[in-house]
């Protein structure tokens, strides 16, 4: 190759590399826009001290940020939010693919189950919360009925007052809505399992458990990670049925973070003080989401 | 002149000056809001209302009426009660136009004047020649939710307050009185007027009928019940803050006492009661399974089946007891004037003396007796002449007895509490009701409420919310006299 065509395809690689940075240009400029623009507006709001009576936009430095390492409401509510994600996460995940082994054979009726069990995905989760509401009526709820018919004496439980029965209360709630969302993609994933290999595994004789360890969850291992974390980072925000449920009470035992958030910006109005409270979540959620997803290795 | 001609001449000025010349007067408001509205014809203003029920009193009514009268439409932008403050706020905050005319919480009306939301209306009031007929307001609600540091910021135009209904064929049985008076030691008052009588009256009809029905029940729900906290607290004796030193002592032995008061009543009233709100409370004793309770007037006119054919009442339940209600201001004699509504101007209308005639029309003499008067509507008598009203008193057999029991509620009730940022003390309230019901400790959940009020008072300006506090509490009806 001589000097001239040497000369002639690395230009044509520059060319075509600064072509291939133009196309991508609109697509991270609307990136840019839409994700990161609220993020940094909420870290200029967040050194400022706007509340409901002063729109004071002077720089406070980290004032808001000082006086959340101090607010205990703040971290009990994070508190409240890992426990919903720490029991609810696993339980629609095991529960999830359960139900997708169980639909993973032919079944008569099959499709219609399947649309059966979305239903509650496809239900707004502020509705959803609303009829729970109703099913945990002490009174008239069906759940304390069937209680009943079982004990043989009327059982007026508290659900949501107890402070005992309210965490499980709003945990049905949530796993009820969810579950399927983990059921359909894990039975998306399930049925791109490789037969052969399943085959092979059941000719050698290996077992369920090793099967699923060794041939299955390799398999589906990239579908259930986004699953798992799509499901986290929606527990985290978790507002609606908590709301419908309990307003996050009694007083504020079932507070999650954005319900506290939520108290502060649109009831308390305290702007800038709750834009510390999303940038510091924020923070928390990117850092964890980071090494979640290194320690997955889902990311290359 | 003849004799006769005198007579007749004289008759008709006495009888015009008694009933004719009143009655000019009072519909002359709502003429002059309706004559000088007619140049805004084919405009379009718009009203936050609550959502519900209470929107049904403009889209139904006098929105339409309004419209017929001078051309201007109403749109009506139903809003719960919890969002209300939020929303207007967001409104003035965003400079948006979105609403004209506004429904505000009178409790609010401080905080909304402070972030600049609400319109001044004195000049618009003796443009319109309004200031006469707001006069006839009843003192309670004129004196105490119209002005904030002397100027009109809204008209107050509903009379919430809370009312005690009692069964009184229940409590008028001979076998409960005997049983009762050998109980007691004293013969059961009717109705109770303390708090201690009439939990005596209402443990003993629960022991004696087993329940079937209840001796009474309450909305207990936190929303509710810190309304019920505020009254029952100021009976007692209590006093929100010192106000020298601007601490807190809700936490006094009053607080505590009404707390652990409650703790106690809840043993004889229906198992869960601590999560009805103001439907199931309502259910309850209209089918008769309670004999007494307290809440808003709308209780006493559908006890006694007032307007419940109504379609829009569908979901409240046929009355089991009309006839058989009594009324009176709750134990302790000065009810909570809980809520209510006052109607106001928005600061960033762009049609604000369009929205202010509409408001003036509304809260006249002549329109609000009609609107106080729909069954379905939730508005409640606020005027002198709503509770001296003839065709009022005839709406139903026991009209007179609950318009006087509304009467002495305006007289004697009791203000909301109303500070710089009233809602965030009011929500450590709700939260402590709610643990309440979760079993804490009656002293341990209000020294809590004290230490956060005390800490809200901080962040705010001790001095600042001094001045406030004086302010409020320096109204007649701020406490019991």
């Amino acid at each position: 190759m001589c000097r001239k065509d040497i000369r002639m395809n690395r230009h044509r690689a520059a060319s075509d590399n600064s072509f291939r940075l133009w196309m991508i240009v609109p697509a991270v400029t609307v990136i840019l826009l839409i994700g990161l623009f609220p993020i940094i507006y909420s870290l200029i709001i967040s050194v400022q001290n706007l509340t409901m009576l002063d729109e004071d936009s002077s720089f406070h430095g980290l004032l808001h940020y000082g006086r959340l390492l101090e607010d205990g409401r703040f971290w009990e509510s994070m508190g409240h939010t890992l426990i919903f994600v720490g029991i609810a996460l696993p339980a629609e995940l095991f529960l999830g693919l359960a139900l997708a082994y169980l639909f993973l054979d032919r079944i008569p009726g099959k499709q219609i189950f399947v649309a059966l069990l979305v239903l509650p995905v496809v239900t707004s989760p502020i509705v959803a919360g609303a009829t729970w509401r109703l099913m945990f009526d002490n009174r008239f709820g069906p759940i304390n009925q069937i209680i009943g018919w079982f004990a043989g004496e009327e059982t007026p439980l508290l659900w949501l007052i107890d402070p005992t029965l309210v965490y499980p209360a709003i945990l049905v709630a949530e796993i009820w809505q969810w579950t399927p969302f983990m059921f359909l993609l894990l039975l998306a994933a399930l049925s791109n399992v490789d037969q052969s290999q399943l085959e092979a595994a059941e000719i050698d004789g290996a077992g369920f458990w090793r099967t699923f360890r060794q041939i299955v969850l390799p398999a589906i291992w990239p579908v259930m990670a986004i699953a798992v974390l799509i499901r986290a980072l929606d527990l985290f925000r978790l507002f609606d049925v908590v709301w419908a449920l309990t307003r996050g009470g009694p007083g504020t035992m079932t507070e999650t973070v954005s319900i506290y958030a939520y108290v502060q910006g649109f009831q308390q109005f305290e702007t800038s003080y709750t834009a510390a409270m999303a940038f510091v979540v924020i923070l928390l959620l990117a850092v964890s989401i980071t090494i979640v997803l290194r320690r997955m290795e889902i990311d290359r | 002149m003849r004799r006769r001609q005198f007579l007749v001449g004289a008759t008709t000025v006495a009888g015009a000056s008694m009933f004719g010349l009143p009655r000019r007067a009072s519909a002359q408001a709502a003429q002059t809001a309706v004559d000088a509205a007619k140049q805004f014809s084919g405009s379009e203003i718009s009203i936050v209302w609550e959502a519900g029920l209470q929107s049904l009193d403009p889209l139904n009514f006098s929105g339409p009426k309004w419209e017929e009268l001078t051309g201007i439409k109403v749109k009506v932008i139903e809003v719960s009660t919890a969002e209300m403050f939020t929303k207007i706020l967001q409104n003035h905050r965003a400079g948006a136009a979105a609403y004209d005319a506004l429904n505000v919480i009178p409790a609010w009306m401080p905080d909304l004047v402070r972030a600049g939301a609400l319109e001044p209306l004195d000049a618009m009031v003796d443009k319109h020649g309004f200031r006469e007929e707001l006069q006839s307001i009843a003192p309670v609600y004129r004196d105490n939710q119209m002005m904030v540091d002397g100027t009109i910021y809204g008209f107050p135009d509903d009379g919430d307050v809370f009312l005690m209904y009692y069964r009184k064929d229940i409590l008028g049985d001979a076998d409960i009185q005997a049983g009762f008076k050998a109980k007691h030691g004293y013969d059961l008052p009717i109705p109770p007027t303390t708090w201690e009588q009439f939990d005596h009256v209402g443990a003993f009809i629960t022991e004696h009928t087993g329940g079937k029905p209840y001796g009474a029940t309450f909305f207990r729900d936190a929303p509710y019940a810190q309304f019920m906290f505020q009254e029952r607290f100021r009976n007692e004796g209590g006093k929100f803050f010192d106000a020298e030193t601007m601490k807190a002592t809700i936490n006094s032995p009053a607080g505590v006492k009404v707390f652990s008061d409650w703790v106690e009543e809840n043993k004889w009233m229906p198992a869960g009661v601590q999560t009805w709100g103001f439907v199931e409370n309502l259910a309850a004793f209209l089918q008769g399974d309670s004999a007494m309770t307290v809440s808003w007037p709308p209780y006493g006119r559908w006890a006694a089946g007032y307007g419940t054919d109504e379609e829009a009442l569908s979901w409240v339940p046929k009355s089991q007891i009309a006839g058989k209600v009594g009324y009176a201001v709750p134990p302790g004699g000065h009810p909570q004037l809980a809520a209510g509504f006052a109607l106001s101007v928005s600061a960033s209308s762009r049609q604000k003396e369009a929205a202010y005639l509409f408001i003036q029309w509304l809260n006249s003499e002549e329109v609000s007796l009609e609107r106080v008067q729909l069954p379905y509507a939730l508005r409640d008598p606020f005027r002198d002449s709503h509770f001296a009203s003839a065709e009022y008193k005839s709406r139903w057999p026991e009209a007179p007895e609950y318009l006087a029991a509304l009467g002495e509620g305006a007289v004697k009730g009791l203000l909301d509490l109303s500070i710089i940022q009233t809602d965030r003390y009011e929500e450590a309230l709700r939260q402590g009701c709610s643990r309440l019901w979760a079993g804490e400790d009656p002293k341990a959940i209000l020294d809590d409420i004290a230490g956060q009020w005390d800490e809200i008072t901080e962040r705010i300006g001790v001095d600042k919310q001094k001045a406030a506090y004086a302010s409020w509490a320096g109204n007649a009806a701020a406490y019991p006299s």
